[in-house]
């Protein structure tokens, strides 16, 4: 069923006919997911595609262990996790899984490396950990504003912050939910470079996005339609984000959409 | 979660909203201080007046005439001066006399006036017998007390009390071996013209006692001490009979026995069977002392109580705030979670800021308690209450301060810890 190529030790990520039933309001009663199938091998980029409505914001939920399937089974890492409680699945969450949000979720009253190391405060060893923040930040580039507090950083320097943090534990997994969607084109870029970075070093990225352009820089796309995934395919020659940014040079907006180059005036910038 | 990172954030927190936690400490600042000051100046009170009864004299028992547990009055004032003879505290240091301390029998003689050295003063005459430094555990400035002899003769000496000899002699002179002279009007009344006639006794000064100042706001210092016997026969006319023997016993565990056997000695000697009709009370002053301090042992629960009271209001207050907190935060505690903060982490994290906050109002609480009793301290009236605040007090203070934080942050800590991950993200 995986349109990526099997591997000797199985799949990060199995979903077998997972359901998840929310109740809006009174008689208001929402299918978000009706029997989702879905298997994730380590070292892929997923790009998780679909109109509103389509159920893949519940599937990420599910998938990072916010919330619980109905029924069907979720194993994570070889972990059944429909029968975890909620100590547990914050765990999981804690030692599996890296999160980046649209809204980055950063801590305000934090510094970047107060909110890096958050993932160590509630699990893993303490020594080390500011070191360990440190580098992170360093490797998503962000080696000089360590000390800046979230609003004195811009969007796409928010975004690496939650990129440091969300890969601090080593996480067997990064989810992330349209994590371009507030930025702009080059700050996208530069965090599509990141992803494609780290999914060079083997790690397995899933990421939700409403953009075809951005999609095409993931190995694979999934598309959900009425709660089931109604579409995989490969992408035969992902786009390189490190390209368009060393084409588009400084100063320049990076096109997404044609790969092509333009120039903005520095008075509208 | 490391407890250190709880403390770290939780302090954060309350730096960030300086004036919200200002506010809101105040409660738990103004209960701690007034729960402090006002227990300190209770205790304080206690001590005073645990102070000014044991200055009488310690471990005294008592025996006044008269059965103040009658209700019949048969026994009433009428005969009361007459119950009580020297002849019974004879008898009691001749039967008791190893095993108490001492003994001394009063008859007051009433005011007079006394004039000596061309001064004029008018002061209490207390005939007692030589007894009365040690049971009163009182000192001689100067000069000694009269004698055994003295009482038996009924010599006109006398020993003069320290304020009483500087009135009549001046201060810091030596009153021993001057004569003072008592005179009492009588007869007559106040009417023009009246037939009015004094009497007049002339008395030797022996001794001078120590200056010891007022008890409950009496001066003890103006008094003029005779030989009991004097008092009796050349002052008041009531021959033999005494007002009150007073017996001081061995040590404040003897107390009670020596209670009994006083009380056996005189009934015997009174021939009365039953204790209950007994012509004469006998007190002890442990007694005494227990029935004050329950007074100011309630008086300071009271005050404590309202110090309680204003605690109760600022963990409402805690309360309160810390719930608006976690709301504020729902989106904090989202993010936490999603990285990995499990429950008890929440809980932690709000149980100790809401600690913290009645952690510190305790502590200024305490500090600003202090000041309140220092303050207490310059009004005149309090000048000689012994204001104390104890290690226990403090104790409990702050033991009391972080038990609210517990409980009245317990339900916001609870509430947060409960929130769902995706709702919390999701709250905007």
């Amino acid at each position: 069923m995986s349109a990526a190529a099997p591997s000797t030790s199985g799949p990060v990520i199995r979903l077998r006919g997972v359901t998840k039933t929310y109740r809006m309001g009174k008689d208001n009663i929402v299918q978000a997911l009706r029997g989702a199938d879905l298997d994730v091998y380590p070292g892929e980029f997923v790009a998780l595609m679909g109109p509103s409505g389509s159920g893949k914001s519940t599937m990420m939920n599910i998938l990072g262990c916010l919330d619980v399937p109905d029924s069907g089974s979720y194993v994570l890492a070889g972990e059944q996790v429909r029968q975890l409680n909620d100590d547990q699945l914050a765990a999981i969450r804690n030692r599996h899984i890296g999160f980046v949000f649209q809204t980055f979720n950063l801590l305000p009253r934090l510094n970047a490396i107060e909110n890096v190391e958050l993932p160590l405060v509630y699990g893993g060893s303490a020594r080390g950990r500011t070191q360990r923040a440190k580098d992170a930040l360093a490797a998503v580039g962000l080696g000089e504003r360590m000390h800046h507090k979230p609003t004195e950083l811009s969007g796409g320097q928010q975004q690496r912050v939650a990129i440091a943090r969300a890969l601090l534990n080593d996480p067997s997994i990064v989810l992330a939910d349209e994590p371009t969607g507030n930025l702009d084109s080059r700050s996208s870029a530069e965090i599509l470079s990141i992803f494609q970075r780290l999914n060079d070093l083997g790690k397995t990225v899933v990421m939700v996005t409403h953009e075809p352009d951005v999609a095409e820089h993931c190995k694979r796309i999934v598309r959900m339609r009425d709660g089931v995934v109604s579409g995989d395919e490969l992408v035969p020659q992902p786009r390189r984000a490190e390209d368009e940014l060393r084409n588009a040079g400084a100063g320049q907006s990076v096109d997404l959409h044609s790969g092509t180059i333009t120039h903005v005036p520095a008075a509208a910038r | 979660m490391k407890i250190f990172d709880s403390f770290r954030s939780a302090l954060q927190s309350i730096i960030v909203n300086k004036l919200r936690s200002a506010l809101t400490m105040l409660g738990v600042i103004i209960g701690v201080a007034s729960v402090i000051a006002m227990v300190a100046v209770g205790n304080g009170a206690s001590i005073q007046v645990q102070q000014q009864v044991l200055s009488l004299g310690s471990n005294l028992v008592t025996v006044t005439a008269g059965n103040q547990n009658s209700d019949t009055g048969l026994r009433g004032a009428g005969v009361q001066s007459m119950n009580l003879t020297l002849d019974d505290m004879t008898a009691i240091q001749a039967q008791l006399g190893p095993t108490i301390g001492a003994v001394e029998a009063e008859q007051s003689a009433g005011r007079w006036q006394v004039t000596a050295a061309g001064q004029n003063w008018n002061s209490n005459i207390v005939g007692v017998t030589t007894g009365y430094p040690q049971v009163r555990d009182w000192g001689l400035a100067t000069g000694d007390f009269f004698t055994d002899d003295d009482v038996r003769v009924y010599a006109q000496v006398a020993v003069l009390g320290s304020t009483t000899a500087a009135n009549l002699f001046g201060d810091g002179v030596d009153p021993t071996g001057q004569t003072i002279q008592l005179r009492q009007v009588f007869g007559g009344g106040g009417g023009a013209g009246g037939a009015q006639r004094a009497r007049i006794v002339n008395f030797k000064v022996v001794g001078m006692l120590d200056a010891k100042g007022t008890t409950f706001g009496f001066s003890r210092d103006d008094q003029i001490l005779v030989p009991t016997t004097t008092a009796q026969r050349v002052l008041t006319g009531r021959t033999n009979s005494v007002n009150t023997i007073i017996v001081k016993a061995a040590s404040s565990d003897e107390m009670a026995n020596t209670t009994a056997d006083v009380t056996d000695v005189l009934l015997q000697r009174h021939k009365i069977s039953d204790p209950a009709s007994a012509d004469f009370t006998v007190t002890n002053q442990n007694d005494t002392l227990a029935a004050l301090n329950q007074v100011t042992g309630t008086f300071t629960i009271l005050l404590a109580a309202i110090g309680g009271i204003s605690l109760l209001v600022g963990g409402i207050g805690i309360m309160n705030i810390m719930l608006v907190s976690v709301n504020e935060r729902t989106r904090e505690i989202g993010i936490r979670k999603a990285v990995g903060a499990r429950r008890r982490d929440i809980l932690t994290q709000f149980l100790i800021e809401a600690i913290g906050l009645t952690g510190i109002g305790g502590i200024l609480g305490i500090l600003l308690g202090w000041g309140i009793t220092v303050v207490v301290k310059q009004i005149p009236a309090a000048a000689n209450i012994p204001i104390a605040i104890t290690a226990g007090t403090v104790a409990i203070a702050v033991g009391v301060s972080v038990a609210i934080g517990v409980v009245f942050g317990l339900y916001p800590a609870m509430r947060a810890a409960r929130l769902h991950p995706i709702q919390a993200l999701r709250y905007e």
